[in-house]
C-alpha cells in the first residue's frame, strides 16, 4: 500500500504539465467568478446612478466584462475538452 | 513686494506727492525707468535662441571680448550707466552670463572716459535724453507689427526710450537740488578735502544721473579756479562711484543675476575709487608725466582731468580685471538666489545603485511620488483636492460649485512639485547604466517613459487651463456645460485610475479593468466630438468656440491616455499571480472598438 501511494505521489510530482493545466483551470474559474461578482456590482451601481458619464462608463464596463466572460468560458471549455482527451 | 508693505508704501508715496512736486517727478522718473527696464527685457527675450544670442555669444565668449564690447558700446552711447542697464537686462533675459557681464562693465568704465576727453577737448556734451522721443515713437510703431522679431525690436526701442525719459524726469526734478550745490563752498585742502569732494562727486552724480554732467561741472569749476585741482580729482573719483546708481536702480526690476552685476559695478568702481584715493599723489604725478608726453599744457587742468579719468579707470581694470572669477564667487555668496521650496526625491538613494533590482524599485517609487504630485496639480487646476476623490457622488457637484476666479499657477507648481523630481529621476536612470542586465535596463526605460507621460499630462492640463478659465464664466451655458464636462471626465478618470491602483493591491483583476478604462477614453472622446458638432449645427455655440472645444477635448483625451499609460507601468510592476490568465481574457484593439460602437448604439 505504502509503495503504491509513494508511486502515485511520484507520478503527480513528475506530471507537472497536468498540474499546470489544473492550476490554469482553477485560476480561470476564479477569474470568471470574480467577473460575475463584478458584473453584479456594476449592474447595481448602474441602477443607482443618474449621472450620464457614469452610466456610459458602467455600460462600457458591463459590455467589456460580458466579452471577457465569454472569452473565459470558451477557454475553459477548450481546456476541459483537452483534459478529457488526455 | 509683500501686500502689507504695499499698504504702507502707497499712502507714504501719496503723502510725498502731495508735499513735493520734485518728489513726484523723481518717483515718476524711477517708475518710468523701471518700466523701460521691463520693456527692454521683454524685447531681448524675443531674440533669445536667435540672432542676438549668437551675436552676443560670439562677441562676449571671452572676458577680453566682453571688455571690447563694453568699451565700444559705452563710447558710442556715451553712457556707462546705460550700458550697464542694458547688460543687466541681457543677464535677466538669460542672454549673458555674469563673467561676460562684468567684462562689459570693465569695458564700459573705460569707454565712458572718452566722454571726458570730448568735454575737455571740444566742450561737447552728448545729451542722450534727446533720443527718448524718437525711440518711443519708432518703438511703439514696431510693437504694433505682427512679426515676433519686429515686436521685439519695438520693445527694445520703447524700453530704451523709457529709460532715457526716466533719467530725464529724474534730472529735471533734481534740478531743484542741483541749484543748491555750490562746489566752491566746500573747497578745502588735504585728506579731508579729498573725502568731502569724493562724497560731493557721488551725490552730484546720483542727483544729475550722469557722470558726464558731473565731469562738465568739475571741468568748468576747475577752469575758473572755483575749486583746486586736487579737489577736482576727488570729484572725478566720486562721479565714477556715483554713476553706479543707475545700475543699482535698474537691478530692482532685474533677477538675481542682474542684482549681482549691479553689485559688481558698485564693487569695482568703489574699490578702484578707494585705491586711487590711497595713491592720489602718485596718480597726480603719473598724470603730469603722461600729460607732458601728450603735449598737454601744465595749466590745462581740464585735459589733465580727462587724462586722470582714463588713468583712474585703467588702474581699476589692471587691478580687478584678472580677478573676474573671484568676483563672481564673491557676488554669488553675497546675492544668494532664493529658490522656491521644491520637492526633494525621497527614494533615490545612492546606496540603491549597488543592485539592479534596488535601482529599478527606487526609480519606481520615486516615479509614484511624481505621479502623486502630477495628480495634485491636475486636480487643483479644476479646483479639487485629493481627498475629494474619495467622495464618489459629489465630484460633479464640486466642479459645478467651483467658481474660484483665481487661476491655479501650474508653472509655479510644476517648478516646485515636478521639475526637481523629474530631473533627479532622469539623472538617476542615466547613472545606472545596466547594459549587461537587459531586463533592468528595459524596466528603467519604461519607467522613464512613464515619467514622460506624467509630464505630458501636466503640459496638456496647462494648455487646457487657458480655455477652462476663460469659458467657465462665459455667458453661453452650453459652453460652460461642455467645459465642466471636460473637467469632470478628467477627474473621474483620475478616480478610476486610483481604483485600478487599488484593484492591483487587492488582486481584483486589474489587467481586465484596463480594458474598461481604454474603452471609456475612446467613448468619451467620440461622444464629446458628437456633442460639439451638434452644438455648432444648432448654433448654440460659434464655430470658433467649437474649435476651441475640439482642441480641448483632444487635450482631455491626451491627459487621460498619458495618466493611464503611466499608471500601467508604475502600478502593474509585480502584477498579480493570475496575470497570464487575465491576459488571455483581455480585449484587443478591435474588440475594444466594437464595445465602444455597441455602447454608443444603446
Amino acid at each position: 500500500m505504502k509503495i503504491e501511494k509513494l508511486l502515485h505521489k511520484l507520478q503527480a510530482f513528475f506530471d507537472t504539465d497536468k498540474h499546470k493545466k489544473r492550476q490554469h483551470i482553477e485560476a480561470l474559474k476564479k477569474i470568471l467568478l470574480k467577473l460575475k461578482k463584478k458584473e453584479r456590482k456594476i449592474t447595481h451601481a448602474l441602477q443607482q446612478t443618474d449621472d450620464d458619464c457614469l452610466i456610459k462608463h458602467y455600460q462600457t464596463e458591463l459590455e467589456i466584462i460580458r466579452i471577457q466572460r465569454r472569452k473565459g468560458i470558451e477557454v475553459l471549455q477548450l481546456l476541459k475538452e483537452r483534459k478529457k482527451l488526455n | 513686494m509683500h501686500k502689507a508693505l504695499l499698504l504702507i508704501v502707497i499712502p507714504l508715496l501719496s503723502y510725498g506727492f502731495w508735499l513735493s512736486e520734485e518728489f513726484k517727478g523723481i518717483a515718476a522718473g524711477v517708475s518710468i525707468f523701471l518700466f523701460g527696464m521691463l520693456s527692454l527685457e521683454q524685447g531681448f527675450k524675443a531674440f533669445t535662441g536667435g540672432v542676438l544670442e549668437r551675436i552676443l555669444q560670439k562677441t562676449t565668449d571671452t572676458p577680453w571680448k566682453s571688455f571690447g564690447f563694453g568699451f565700444m558700446s559705452a563710447t558710442l552711447m556715451q553712457s556707462s550707466g546705460l550700458v550697464s542697464v542694458i547688460t543687466i537686462s541681457f543677464l535677466s533675459a538669460g542672454l549673458l552670463d555674469l563673467v561676460a557681464g562684468i567684462g562689459i562693465i570693465f569695458g564700459s568704465n573705460l569707454g565712458t572716459t572718452t566722454g571726458a576727453w570730448l568735454i575737455a577737448g571740444l566742450g561737447l556734451k552728448v545729451n542722450i535724453a534727446t533720443y527718448a522721443m524718437p525711440l518711443l515713437v519708432f518703438g511703439v510703431l514696431c510693437i504694433f507689427q505682427s512679426g515676433k522679431q519686429l515686436k521685439g525690436i519695438g520693445y527694445i526701442l520703447t524700453g530704451l526710450g523709457f529709460l532715457l525719459l526716466g533719467i530725464h524726469y529724474m534730472k529735471e526734478s533734481f534740478e531743484y537740488f542741483e541749484s543748491t550745490i555750490n562746489l566752491a563752498e566746500y573747497a578745502m585742502p588735504g585728506v579731508k578735502g579729498l573725502l568731502v569732494y569724493t562724497a560731493l562727486g557721488i551725490i552730484a552724480t546720483i542727483i544729475m544721473q550722469s557722470s558726464h554732467a558731473t565731469m562738465l561741472l568739475t571741468i568748468t569749476a576747475v577752469s575758473v579756479h572755483q575749486i583746486t585741482y586736487d579737489n577736482a580729482l576727488a570729484l572725478v573719483i566720486g562721479a565714477n562711484i556715483g554713476t553706479t546708481v543707475t545700475a543699482i536702480i535698474a537691478s530692482f526690476g532685474a533677477n538675481i543675476q542682474g542684482k549681482r552685476l549691479a553689485g559688481a559695478h558698485l564693487l569695482i568702481n568703489l574699490c578702484t575709487g578707494i585705491f586711487v584715493l590711497l595713491f592720489i599723489k602718485q596718480f597726480g604725478i603719473a598724470v603730469d608725466i603722461i600729460s607732458k608726453n601728450l603735449g598737454i599744457a601744465v595749466s590745462d587742468n581740464a585735459m589733465k582731468l580727462a587724462t586722470f579719468h582714463s588713468l583712474f579707470n585703467l588702474a581699476g581694470i589692471i587691478l580687478f580685471f584678472p580677478l573676474i572669477n573671484q568676483q563672481v564667487m564673491l557676488l554669488e555668496k553675497i546675492f544668494i538666489e532664493k529658490r522656491p521650496a521644491i520637492f526633494e526625491p525621497k527614494y533615490l538613494d545612492m546606496s540603491a545603485m549597488d543592485f539592479p533590482e534596488t535601482v529599478v524599485e527606487s526609480v519606481r517609487l520615486e516615479s509614484i511620488h511624481l505621479y502623486e504630485n502630477a495628480i495634485h496639480i491636475i486636480l487643483h487646476t479644476f479646483g479639487l483636492h485629493r481627498y475629494d476623490l474619495q467622495n464618489n457622488d459629489s465630484l460633479q457637484q464640486l466642479i459645478e460649485q467651483n467658481n474660484d476666479p483665481i487661476e491655479y499657477d501650474i508653472d509655479a507648481s510644476y517648478e516646485k512639485r515636478i521639475k526637481g523630481l523629474y530631473s533627479a529621476i532622469i539623472a538617476f536612470i542615466s547613472q545606472a547604466a545596466f547594459t549587461w542586465e537587459m531586463t533592468q535596463s528595459a524596466k528603467l526605460s519604461w519607467l522613464r517613459e512613464a515619467n514622460k507621460h506624467l509630464v505630458e499630462a501636466i503640459k496638456d492640463t496647462k494648455h487646457l487651463q487657458k480655455n477652462w478659465v476663460r469659458f467657465r464664466t462665459s455667458s453661453n451655458q452650453s459652453v460652460i456645460n461642455e467645459y465642466k464636462k471636460i473637467a469632470y471626465q478628467i477627474v473621474l478618470h483620475i478616480q478610476q485610475v486610483e481604483n485600478f491602483r487599488h484593484e492591483i493591491e487587492d488582486n481584483e483583476l486589474p489587467l481586465l479593468s484596463l480594458d474598461t478604462l481604454k474603452a471609456t477614453i475612446k467613448n468619451d472622446d467620440m461622444l464629446m466630438n458628437r456633442v460639439i458638432e451638434t452644438l455648432i449645427r444648432e448654433r448654440k455655440i460659434t464655430p470658433e468656440t467649437g474649435s476651441s472645444l475640439i482642441n480641448d477635448s483632444s487635450y482631455m483625451r491626451s491627459i487621460k491616455k498619458n495618466l493611464l499609460k503611466a499608471a500601467e507601468t508604475l502600478f502593474l510592476h509585480s502584477s498579480t499571480g493570475n496575470a497570464g490568465v487575465e491576459q488571455q481574457l483581455s480585449l484587443n484593439e478591435t474588440e475594444i472598438n466594437d464595445v465602444v460602437q455597441t455602447v454608443d448604439t444603446k
